[in-house]
């Protein structure tokens, strides 16, 4: 056991990582060399503020809140959780005194914006097998939202498992010690966080979050990068 | 299909993936906020109209031969081959789009179908399964750029038949030409339509502001756009602008042609002349006193439909506005607001394909029918020819009783000598 979890939990984290940052690096550096659109792609009436408007488009989705308004609410909250949840991993490295404005426990939420995370994905989800947006999936639309669900729930609910031991078991200072041993490529995981009676739950987290990691350059979650740009095109 | 055939169709594909087309092709996340904006969609409710279905079905093709997906994992964005029935769906896919960009509008990423549609022409044309009378309308423009000697003497007779016509619309004095031709020096070239009703209004409006102008030998329809081939589209459009050059005319105007205005707009940026509509060009003249307005020649409740190539992707909304509001006193505006238009519904060469598209342009543009009877009007005024001919046959077709006019003859008409 402890074989498959050294695998899940050091090589494979390393290969995801890898898959990753070079992968979408790769990606992007093709596609952002591909020679520039000749014309203009702007629709109109022309607004002034072509940057602004260009980030506004790209962060709050006004063209969802005006056509879909519920969607437009599953969306900036789906959004929203995501970048707490990804604060509440680099907190797991380390304290930063900027994510400490508002004073928080780590990990941030204590599971309860996974919970949200994994509501607003459900939503998404269910949305997706009711016609049109039916028609109009295709499987990596669902493999994406499944495996971002498998995710979010195991690691969320992890907080909650660690209840069973009187939050005595795998505690913060853990998860420091395993992330900065991979930081700093003494990959051993540690003692406490291989005998942890829910150490399967990270296990499984991190299997599926390596999955996604693996995927990710190659999927439509692409438009994380590409989103600001298109946009702009699109103000002038 | 053979693989060579395959291969150059590839290449074609492959020709068109710059930078914002990759973006297009790697980013849709399918959420269906676009569903509502396809006025076919709107109007026959079939999921293949929606703007999303289109882009996946040239996007499934760049899944297959353009991502590594494609072949390690094909079935996970469902890749498809280019073959007879790809095509087959790409025709039926580009020839129902109009290009109208309303999606561009919901998209939260705004992606462009009319540029996607424009993967799905280019193939189609490589496959010889385009539309052939768009392409014979594109090859002869072409080729009326090439032998200007051939045709010059009699297009000159002919348009001078028609002074007579343009005199009556506004009296010159004597020795002066209503319809200047090959003016070197001129300020401002007129690119008009192939058709006395696109040449004479104009003409009037022109002298009566006093305009120092000239006429194009060219028509300003690009049936190379239409056709979705971009070379074409050059070889048309470089007859307007060398003859622009020859002239050494400091303004290029577009007559009632929207997607002549459009590719003139954009593909002409950097020449040494400024390219204008019409209807900005009209709104000038009356903003600086150059001509006169008589509002009593309009009765009735009047409406304006915007273009699509001239107000949403052109930025022409406000100039027609101003226009009407010295012809009439009670001009309606349609709902939604200008920039979510309803398309017409002939743009994209549909209205160029005559009677075989005329079942499916009035089925799918339902929604604009709706959109004109709810305004309650009896003009609905547009400055694009092809929204004319496509408003006029939703008149007779859902019995609208309005009367279709072009902006620039209601100038014409309402002109006070």
């Amino acid at each position: 056991m402890d074989a498959l979890y050294n695998f899940v939990l050091i090589y494979m984290v390393y290969f995801s990582v890898a898959v990753f940052l070079v992968g979408t690096t790769l990606r992007l550096v093709k596609i952002f060399r591909k020679p520039k659109q000749a014309t203009s792609l702007q629709i109109y009436p022309e607004k002034r503020a072509k940057w602004l408007g260009a980030i506004y488009d790209t962060f709050l989705f006004p063209s969802a809140r005006k056509h879909k308004p519920v969607l437009w609410v599953f969306l900036i909250v789906f959004h929203a959780c995501l970048l707490l949840l990804i604060i509440g991993h680099l907190e797991l490295f380390e304290e930063f005194k900027i994510f400490q404005l508002i004073p928080h426990e780590v990990f941030l939420g204590n599971g309860f914006l996974g919970l949200i995370f994994c509501v607003t994905l459900l939503y998404f989800l269910f949305r997706r097998l009711l016609s049109p947006v039916r028609e109009l999936s295709v499987p990596e639309d669902y493999y994406i939202l499944i495996l971002l669900f498998l995710i979010a729930i195991f690691g969320s609910q992890m907080d909650w498992a660690r209840s069973w031991y009187g939050y005595e078991e795998m505690v913060v200072g853990d998860y420091r010690t395993y992330l900065l041993n991979l930081l700093t490529l003494k990959p051993e995981v540690p003692y406490n966080v291989l005998i942890a009676g829910h150490s399967f739950m990270l296990v499984v987290h991190v299997f599926f979050a390596n999955l996604f990691l693996i995927f990710f350059p190659f999927s439509q979650s692409m438009h994380s990068f590409l989103s600001l740009p298109m946009n702009k095109l699109r103000r002038g | 299909m053979d693989q060579n055939t395959r291969n150059d169709l590839l290449q074609l594909f492959r020709e068109k993936l710059n930078s914002a087309m990759t973006y297009y092709l790697e980013t849709c996340t399918r959420c269906g906020i676009c569903t509502e904006a396809c006025h076919v969609y709107a109007s026959m409710g079939q999921v293949k109209h929606i703007s999303a279905y289109r882009h996946e079905i040239v996007r499934r093709i760049y899944k297959k031969y353009f991502k590594a997906r494609g072949k390690v994992w094909p079935s996970v964005g469902e890749a498809k081959e280019l073959n007879e029935t790809a095509l087959e769906e790409l025709y039926e896919s580009a020839y129902s789009c109009t290009g109208c960009r309303r999606c561009m509008v919901y998209c939260p990423f705004g992606i462009d179908t009319q540029m996607i549609m424009s993967i799905a022409k280019l193939l189609l044309i490589g496959a010889h399964s385009e539309p052939e009378i768009l392409t014979l309308l594109a090859d002869t423009s072409i080729e009326k750029g090439k032998s200007l000697d051939l045709f010059k003497e009699s297009f000159m007779e002919g348009v001078k038949k028609l002074e007579k016509d343009v005199v009556k619309k506004w009296k010159m004095e004597a020795g002066e030409t209503a319809i200047p031709m090959d003016v070197v020096g001129a300020d401002l070239l007129f690119v008009a339509l192939a058709g006395a009703h696109s040449i004479i209004p104009t003409a009037a409006v022109f002298n009566a502001a006093g305009e120092h102008w000239t006429l194009s030998f060219f028509e300003a329809v690009n049936f190379g756009a239409f056709v979705g081939d971009p070379t074409r589209t050059q070889l048309i459009l470089d007859r307007i602008l060398n003859e622009a050059k020859r002239l050494k005319v400091k303004e290029v105007c577009i007559c009632e042609c929207g997607t002549a205005f459009r590719v003139m707009k954009q593909l002409a940026a950097d020449q040494p002349f400024k390219v204008s509509s019409i209807t900005e060009v009209h709104a000038r003249y009356i903003k600086s006193g150059r001509i006169k307005l008589d509002p009593s020649k309009l009765n009735g409740p009047v409406t304006y439909h915007d273009p699509c190539q001239i107000a949403r992707n052109g930025g022409v909304f406000d100039e027609p506005r101003y226009i009407l509001k010295h012809l009439t006193n009670d001009f309606r505006e349609m709902s939604p607001e200008p920039k979510y238009n309803w398309c017409c519904g002939g743009g994209g060469g549909l209205v160029a394909l005559g009677e075989d598209t005329l079942d499916f342009r009035m089925k799918s543009a339902r929604v604009k029918a709706d959109q004109i009877k709810t305004t309650g009007v009896t003009t609905l005024v547009t400055a694009c020819e092809n929204c004319h001919t496509q408003l006029n046959n939703l008149n007779d077709h859902y019995q609208l009783g309005v009367n279709v006019k072009f902006l620039t003859s209601m100038v014409a008409d309402a002109l006070m000598q």
